[in-house]
């Protein structure tokens, strides 16, 4: 495995610690993180979504992946970019993700 | 970076907060009320005791919760920012006022030296409101079926006040010859029906399936429903006036009952398509209402049907069971329904936006006691059980203990609000690092 790949495992990791507070699931296994992108450097690229474009939790949730990474990483620089294509839909939630909401 | 996210047009706290308080102050209030005339609940329903509990539940506690909600929910309903914060914060301390005003006025019974006065203020706070969400939609990105049911909501509060006015203003200066009870009814049904149902129609079409989370719902049945209840309170009310036919009258309800009914589909759709199986305590009010909702449906229905009733004691009381059933079985439960879920996360972002992902933040549920919730939820239950049949015995003691009930509710749900407000996120942080390092030692 690169020391690239590794970085971004270990975001991934990471990232399951950051949760969505109303459905109380991270965002890992619901399906929002699209892309982790390291560039072997500093700079890291989270592509994301969110559940709805309404979601009133939208910075708190960006704000939560920044803090997360930047706890272990702190020199990094953290950008989340938001997308909503394809927009979310629960068929993106993972099989661990349906059985904690128990669907 | 992130972008276009509806949390950057959210306005500041310090515009929002306010409302929640008054709300639940109002709501205790209420309660009070609601134990001291007990026993108004049996003479006319508009005796001036329950005209002033009527007005302390609609506005003192329910407008002041959908003041609040609106002005936080205008940027994801119509993607813009509210038209003016000031204006919301000058309209909070102006309303607070005149619903005090107006109250008090009712539970006086003073009709034509001050009834004018206060009716005029209200009249004033509640044009303030509607100005500022009308202007918020002109600017709104977002002017969906889901705005229509705000805008058009707004439209009858306004339609509501005029002749709320018209008739105050009566009591003194007599420029027509009215019956007042009967502007009672128009009042009544532009006012429950045109804004609250409206409005309470209009966000739960955006909050119920983001809290349910579910998708790709079916928008038709919401037209079918905006359109059947515009054109059937519209048709009432001009009815009411220009032609009060009983037959006249039952078309238009059937018009409204017809748009309950696709609104009712709508939610549940969503309902049937929810990923959350199962629901807190905020959803289980939520849920409920909406089957509540059944019941001054079919009371309304049997208000018109029942041949030559009124004025009779029986339809007196079918008509305050009515009312009833729309105040508490709907409109209340939704409320206490809806503050355990919006109240949570407005404090949360509040004092945990910042601090999440560096520390261990609790859950926006977690705020409150869910105990205590839950138990409010079987007390209000049980309050909506008991009052029915008190009424229908005329059974004056089993009201009081139904009120008594209420007051304990009120309290349970004022110890939560305060709670949420009074949360300390410093000591919360402190209290969790410290049993993180004791479980980690």
């Amino acid at each position: 495995m690169t020391a690239i790949r590794k970085v971004e495992n270990d975001i991934y990791e990471l990232l399951k610690t950051v949760m969505d507070p109303e459905i109380e699931l991270d965002i890992i296994n619901l399906g929002l993180v699209y892309n982790i992108l390291y560039d072997g450097d500093k700079d890291v690229r989270i592509e994301m979504t969110l559940s709805t474009p309404a979601c009133p939790l939208g910075d708190a949730i960006t704000d939560n992946v920044k803090n997360t990474i930047n706890k272990k990483y702190p020199d990094f620089n953290v950008d989340v970019d938001l997308t909503f294509d394809p927009p979310w839909d629960a068929s993106m939630i993972s099989e661990e993700g349906r059985k904690k909401l128990g669907m | 970076m992130a972008k276009n996210l509806h949390t950057d047009n959210a306005p500041d706290i310090s515009t929002v907060k306010p409302h929640f308080l008054f709300a639940a102050i109002g709501f205790l209030v209420l309660g009070i009320l609601m134990v001291v005339s007990a026993s108004g609940f049996f003479q006319a329903y508009y005796n001036h005791r329950l005209l002033a509990i009527t007005h302390t539940a609609v506005l003192g506690w329910l407008m002041m919760l959908i003041f609040g909600s609106l002005y936080q929910l205008i940027p994801v309903i119509f993607d813009t920012a509210l038209y003016s914060e000031r204006l919301a914060k000058f309209t909070f301390w102006f309303t607070a006022a005149s619903i005090i005003f107006l109250v008090y006025t009712f539970w006086i019974g003073d009709y034509v030296r001050l009834l004018p006065y206060a009716a005029t203020f209200m009249y004033l706070s509640l044009f303030f409101f509607v100005f500022n969400i009308m202007m918020s939609y002109k600017n709104a990105r977002i002017k969906n079926i889901k705005a229509s049911f705000i805008l058009s909501a707004v439209f009858w509060l306004l339609m509501a006040e005029t002749e709320g006015l018209l008739t105050a203003l009566n009591f003194k200066f007599n420029f027509y010859n009215a019956i007042h009870v009967a502007h009672l009814h128009t009042h009544a049904i532009m006012g429950l029906v045109g804004f609250f149902v409206m409005m309470i129609f209009g966000v739960g079409t955006t909050l119920i399936p983001m809290f349910l989370i579910s998708h790709r719902l079916n928008e038709k049945l919401l037209n079918k429903s905006f359109y059947l209840l515009n054109t059937g309170i519209a048709g009432l009310v001009l009815s009411k006036y220009l032609y009060p036919n009983r037959f006249v009258i039952l078309v238009f309800w059937s018009i409204i009952i017809a748009g309950v009914i696709y609104y009712l589909l709508y939610i549940n759709d969503s309902y049937k398509k929810r990923m959350k199986k199962t629901l807190d305590v905020g959803m289980k009010y939520t849920m409920l209402s909406l089957v509540f909702l059944g019941l001054p449906v079919l009371l309304s229905l049997i208000l018109i049907l029942l041949p030559k009733s009124n004025g009779s004691r029986y339809a007196e009381i079918i008509m305050l069971l009515y009312g009833l059933s729309m105040i508490f079985g709907f409109f209340t439960t939704i409320a206490l329904g809806q503050t355990y879920k919006t109240l949570p996360f407005i404090i949360w972002l509040e004092k945990y936006q910042k601090l999440v992902g560096k520390y261990h933040t609790p859950l926006p549920r977690e705020l409150y006691s869910e105990k205590v919730a839950g138990v409010q939820f079987y007390l209000y239950m049980l309050f909506l059980l008991f009052t029915p049949i008190a009424l229908i015995l005329q059974n004056q003691n089993l009201m009081l203990i139904a009120t008594v009930l209420f007051l304990i509710v009120s309290v349970l749900y004022n110890y939560n609000v305060w709670k949420m407000f009074f949360h300390d996120s410093e000591q919360y942080i402190n209290k969790r690092e410290k049993e993180i390092l004791k479980d980690h030692n």
